[in-house]
């Protein structure tokens, strides 16, 4: 049987690569596209954790599927945004993005 | 058997997401995502965890990419080669994920992490329904008003003015 940490190790692996991903991406979509990578890591850990520790009722593998509806939720209003303010400013470049700066 | 089988997805995840975050062309990076989707639904039936990796695929590569894809074309599809795609920071960053890597690595790997148990039950679908249905009725209620919120939301943002 797999140790734990494996699946541990694995979803850091996720963790930093969407992490360097949202820093370095100037597309928008590609930034969002990081932050799914993000919260798959999580992802990953509440089911591991939930199968390995055993809980009778199923809890982490419920957080997990209320992980997945928010990252719907989260990526159709970054995306909407995203088309909101492509069609204002021409841009899809975050560092073109000074609407809201002072 | 098994250990093979998980290392083969766990290496498919990882190569998965590198080419997700480096991939020049912002289409091909959705692509990626959506291989690195799959692969994260496999962890998931290697767990037994039949349910959530089944709506891992449904919502994931069924819906959120389709969306990413329809974004990408709605915006400017970049093919100029000379566009730069990565920002003045790219260094640091990497430098920064890569020591943050290190120290998760380190910490995980000083850990004594718990063996299987050998009866922690294997979670069946009614048993997700009916705790879904039961203690977590609340949270389930909140799930929908939040992605009813987000519906209207994405409806008036995204609503062309007059």
């Amino acid at each position: 049987m797999i140790p734990l940490g494996f699946f541990v190790a694995l979803s850091a692996v996720l963790f930093c690569l969407g992490i360097y991903g949202v820093l370095v991406r100037r597309n928008v979509v590609g930034i969002l596209i990081s932050i799914e990578l993000i919260l798959n890591a999580a992802n990953i850990n509440l089911v591991a954790f939930n199968k390995y520790l055993g809980t009778p009722d199923g809890m982490g593998q419920i957080f997990a599927l209320f992980v997945v509806a928010i990252a719907a939720a989260a990526s159709v209003v970054g995306l909407v945004l995203v088309i909101a303010i492509y069609r204002n400013g021409k841009s899809i470049f975050a560092d073109d993005y000074n609407l809201m700066k002072w | 058997m098994a250990e093979f089988v998980f290392c083969f997805i766990a290496l498919c995840t990882c190569v998965f997401a590198f080419l997700t975050v480096t991939a020049r062309d912002i289409f091909h990076c959705a692509v990626w995502l959506a291989f690195c989707l799959l692969s994260v639904s496999g962890i998931y039936f290697y767990l037994d965890a039949e349910f959530v990796g089944v709506i891992q695929v449904l919502v994931y590569i069924g819906g959120i990419i389709t969306l990413f894809i329809f974004a990408i074309k709605l915006t400017a599809h970049i093919d100029d080669k000379t566009i730069k795609q990565t920002n003045k920071q790219i260094l640091p960053a990497a430098l920064g994920a890569a020591v943050f890597f290190v120290l998760l690595f380190k910490i995980i790997g000083s850990n004594p992490w718990a063996k299987i148990q050998p009866d922690a039950p294997v979670v069946s679908l009614k048993q997700l329904g009916l705790s879904l249905m039961t203690s977590y009725a609340l949270p389930f209620e909140f799930i929908s008003l939040l992605l009813l919120a987000a519906m209207v939301g994405a409806i008036v943002i995204g609503k062309v003015k007059r």
